[in-house]
């Protein structure tokens, strides 16, 4: 039973405060009403019996009205139940009033009650009139029972008047004190929970903060957290409400004051990350999120905001975008370095080699210029190989080469064998600047270092200021070792190219001497043998003409046969014996050679012509002189019936490889196009009725080569023939 | 040459030889019917009658003995020329050299040389060697449209 009561009289939790008060008064009121019911029967029926019958029917009334409202509250029903038990209330109260006699009855004293409750426990829609409602209906019974339509008064014992009057009072005091009561439960529990809120909000890991709506953005509330983020304390900012202003970032504040117009005028949720400046001066990046707070009716309150530190977060992608950056160009590094790698081992052409690894370093780092220099043989000078750019051709063509001394990069690189940077050629480093490359903000030059000896150096030049790291520099020079590595093997094919070549001119030449051997040694043999046969025929016969004749023939192939074999010694030993090369002034080897032929020279009478303004050379004198004198010498043997036969010696100009031009030029028979190379080939005679072994233009040519020179010969027949040939300058 | 048939054409630039090689085919009284050219470009000019020899009648010798290293053009080249002309290659072209190279022997047989001989070293060699080809290539041998 007690249990059924309990729940009978359980309130549900109603959605907000203010009901679940209306709903507990409600339902005391009720309960009261109940109580008062039963304690006012058995007061009239101990005091006044006679009116019994009137207070059950009330006292009845009230409880049913009572039960229903209850019933009404378990469902839910709150406004309705409070509204039926104010009603209930007023007509009670009325219909006591009117059949008791109006307003002198006691019970009329009850709209107070009725207006006080409706108050309580009505909805504030409904107080009002109910109050008014109970005014008027105090007027009508007034003046219909002025007008004597009532029914006369009870007669009311003062006793029970004062037991009514007291009931009343009590029942006033008794509502007016539960209502106290709930509104101190109320004003508490409202106190708590804003006190709960600003807890939460003060301890929460972040900071936040209340701005006005206008377009100043004031501050009007900031969290106390806002000391950790920023080492400011809340004041500072609630003293100047514009001080947030102050401690942006200068580069966001344009941004941001942006945003923040923007945000204003539409009101939506707002969301920024920029940068603060801490009170320590540290750089705070926070992530602001703000919603703009309105008013039941829509109106905007204040934008409530939150400044969360996300320095870490930038931080790490700070972080994370270097680390991509660095990334990025050690695989372009790696990948050119697998490219160069690759043109190092594939490209054994030095002239193809150097120009392709420059081009593939330029542009795959996007440099202004790379040059590469290699050593030339005195290791005076370092001469440029190979060059990116217009400005590389310009160099290149105009023969570019660098002292090996300390006053360049490259000259200083070689000569310490070391690399070097310069991160600024253009202002700290002028005597480096190169007017062919205005650009050059930052240089590094490195080493090519094949087995110990620098053979060169690689320049790489930038735009930009503090191109190169020491990363850089190890990634560099890892491709320069590549590339001396592979300059080193392609001179050894190339050397080993031309040293084939070389192998198999010598071999044509030795089956040229076999042939020559087996042919032009064994021509006077047969001649010999052969007259021999005869000789003795006519030492028997006697015929001593015939004799001496033959005899002379034999004499002559012994001579010729003599005069080849020196010839052949002498080729043989070009080779082997040759002299070290030194500076030797063209005009004494001319003069020399002039000597040794002063004979045939004066014999043949012919005007020999020469110059006196000869280049140094550099060479072995001994054999140069035999050139000059063999090259005279065939002049003077094919002059042929010339009336003025003259020769003329001389210099012409340079060729593509700044080789000094000879000549020796005469006016004789001339060569026919076809015998152009001919001549110089081994024992090639045009004419058998001209002395000569054919080996004189076969040794001119071999001492001309060994040199590096070249020889070669322009002719016609009848018009003379001038032989050119070159020879390294000094 | 004084209206006799030319039986021999010797191409030689070595006169030594040129003599020993007239002397010993004296035996075979040819001698007289012997003419010797020094170089490549004159034996042919009188081959096919050019230069000094132009508008001369044609004489087609019995046999050409052809040296094979010849000033201005070479003894191959001769050979070629003839061997390649329709009416002279006929003629039987012996190749009388002192090259014993291999190179030279196929060089000159490629070239449809009829015969290749190395001069011999010796006076008796030499000497049976040319009694042997007078007599073969005069004798023995039947010579297409000799005219007589």
């Amino acid at each position: 039973m007690a249990n059924f009561i309990d729940r009978f009289l359980k309130i549900p939790n109603y959605d907000d405060n203010e009901s679940n008060v209306v709903a507990r008064m409600t339902q005391g009121t009720a309960i009261g009403m109940i109580v008062l019911s039963m304690l006012f029967v058995a007061a009239v029926a101990l005091i006044a019996p006679a009116l019994v019958r009137r207070a059950i029917i009330l006292a009845f009334t009230f409880t049913l009205t009572s039960l229903g409202v209850i019933a009404l509250i378990r469902t839910q029903r709150l406004q309705f139940a409070s509204a039926l038990l104010v009603f209930v209330m007023w007509l009670a109260i009325t219909v006591g009033s009117i059949t008791a006699g109006g307003i002198t009855a006691p019970i009329f004293v009850g709209y107070l009650v009725v207006i006080l409750a409706s108050s309580l426990i009505a909805n504030q829609r409904f107080s009002t009139p109910i109050s008014v409602g109970c005014v008027i209906t105090g007027i009508l019974i007034f003046l219909v029972q002025k007008e004597g339509l009532l029914p006369i008064p009870i007669e009311y014992p003062p006793a029970v008047r004062l037991g009514i009057y007291i009931l009343f009072f009590v029942v006033t005091f008794l509502l007016q004190n539960v209502n106290r009561q709930n509104m101190h439960g109320l004003i508490k529990q409202a106190h708590d929970s804003e006190a709960n809120y600003k807890t939460l909000l003060e301890n929460i890991p972040t900071t936040t903060y209340i701005n006005s709506t206008d377009i100043n953005a004031y501050t009007e509330y900031v969290s106390p957290q806002v000391k950790l983020l920023l080492g400011y304390s809340k004041d500072d900012f609630l003293k100047d409400p514009e001080f947030w202003k102050k401690i942006v970032h200068p580069e966001d504040y344009e941004r941001l004051m942006h945003a923040n117009r923007e945000g204003t005028k539409d009101g939506r949720p707002f969301s920024m990350e920029y940068r603060l400046i801490a009170k320590d001066q540290r750089v705070i990046w926070v992530k602001d999120e703000a919603n703009l707070v309105r008013d039941e009716e829509g109106n905007p309150q204040y934008w409530l905001g939150v400044w969360t530190d996300i320095t870490a977060l930038k931080a790490a992608e700070e972080e994370q975008a270097d680390l991509v950056s660095v990334m990025t160009k050690r695989t372009i590094q790696l990948q050119t370095a697998a490219e160069v790698s690759r043109a190092a081992s594939s490209i054994l052409d030095l002239n193809k080699l150097l120009p392709a690894v420059a081009k593939l370093i330029c542009s795959h780092f996007d440099y202004y210029y790379v040059g590469i220099f290699l050593v030339e043989e005195t290791r005076e000078w370092a001469i440029l190989s190979a060059a990116t750019g217009k400005m590389g051709e310009e160099m290149l063509k105009t023969g570019h080469r660098l002292k090996i001394e300390d006053s360049s990069m490259i000259g200083w690189c070689i000569r310490n064998q070391q690399a070097r940077i310069a991160l600024d050629v253009g202002e700290d480093a002028v005597r480096f600047k190169n007017p062919h490359l205005p650009l050059t903000r930052s240089e590094i030059a490195l080493p090519l270092i094949n087995h110990g000896e620098v053979i060169g150096a690689m320049t790489i030049q930038s735009a930009l200021p503090s191109a190169f790291s020491r990363v850089d520099i190890t990634t560099l020079q890892t491709m320069a070792d590549q590339m001396a590595n592979a300059i080193e093997n392609a001179r050894l094919f190339t050397e080993r190219a031309s040293l084939i070549n070389e192998l198999e001119t010598q071999n044509t030449e030795l089956e040229q001497f076999t042939y020559t051997v087996s042919h032009d040694l064994r021509s006077p043999l047969v001649t010999i043998r052969g007259f021999l046969g005869y000789l003795r025929q006519y030492a028997t016969s006697g015929d001593m003409l015939r004799f001496d004749k033959d005899l002379g023939r034999i004499a002559n192939a012994v001579d010729k046969m003599q005069a080849l074999l020196n010839d052949l010694l002498e080729l043989s030993r070009i080779g082997r014996v040759i002299n070290p090369s030194e500076a030797v002034a063209f005009s004494e080897i001319v003069a020399e050679a002039i000597e040794l032929l002063n004979g045939p020279l004066e014999k043949s009478n012919i005007q020999l012509v020469t110059s006196d303004d000869y280049p140094f050379i550099f060479g072995d004198h001994a054999r140069l002189v035999e050139v000059v004198q063999n090259l005279v010498s065939n002049g003077i043997k094919f002059m042929g019936d010339q009336a003025r036969p003259s020769i003329q010696i001389g210099t012409e100009g340079e060729d593509a490889n700044q080789m000094p031009i000879f000549f020796v030029r005469d006016n004789g028979v001339g060569i026919e196009p076809q015998y152009h190379d001919r001549i110089f080939g081994l024992f090639n005679r045009l004419d058998p009725s001209i002395d000569g072994t054919g080996i004189g233009l076969t040794l001119v040519r071999r001492i001309i080569e060994i040199h590096g020179g070249r020889i070669w010969v322009n002719s016609k027949p009848g018009e003379g023939a001038t032989f050119y040939f070159t020879l390294p300058r000094h | 040459m004084d209206g006799e048939p030319i039986l021999v054409m010797l191409v030689e630039d070595n006169v030594d030889h040129a003599e020993l090689v007239i002397r010993t085919l004296e035996e075979h009284r040819v001698a007289n019917k012997v003419r010797h050219f020094l170089d490549g470009q004159s034996a042919l000019d009188f081959l096919f009658r050019r230069g000094e020899y132009n508008g001369q009648a044609t004489i087609r010798p019995h046999v050409i003995l052809l040296d094979l290293r010849l000033p201005r053009v070479d003894g191959i080249d001769v050979l070629k020329a003839i061997k390649e002309d329709d009416e002279l290659k006929s003629i039987p072209v012996v190749v009388l050299t002192t090259s014993e190279a291999e190179k030279d022997v196929a060089r000159a047989y490629y070239n449809h040389a009829n015969s290749y001989l190395v001069k011999p070293v010796g006076f008796e060699e030499f000497k049976k060697l040319m009694d042997d080809l007078g007599f073969y290539w005069l004798s023995w041998n039947t010579h297409p449209d000799i005219k007589e």
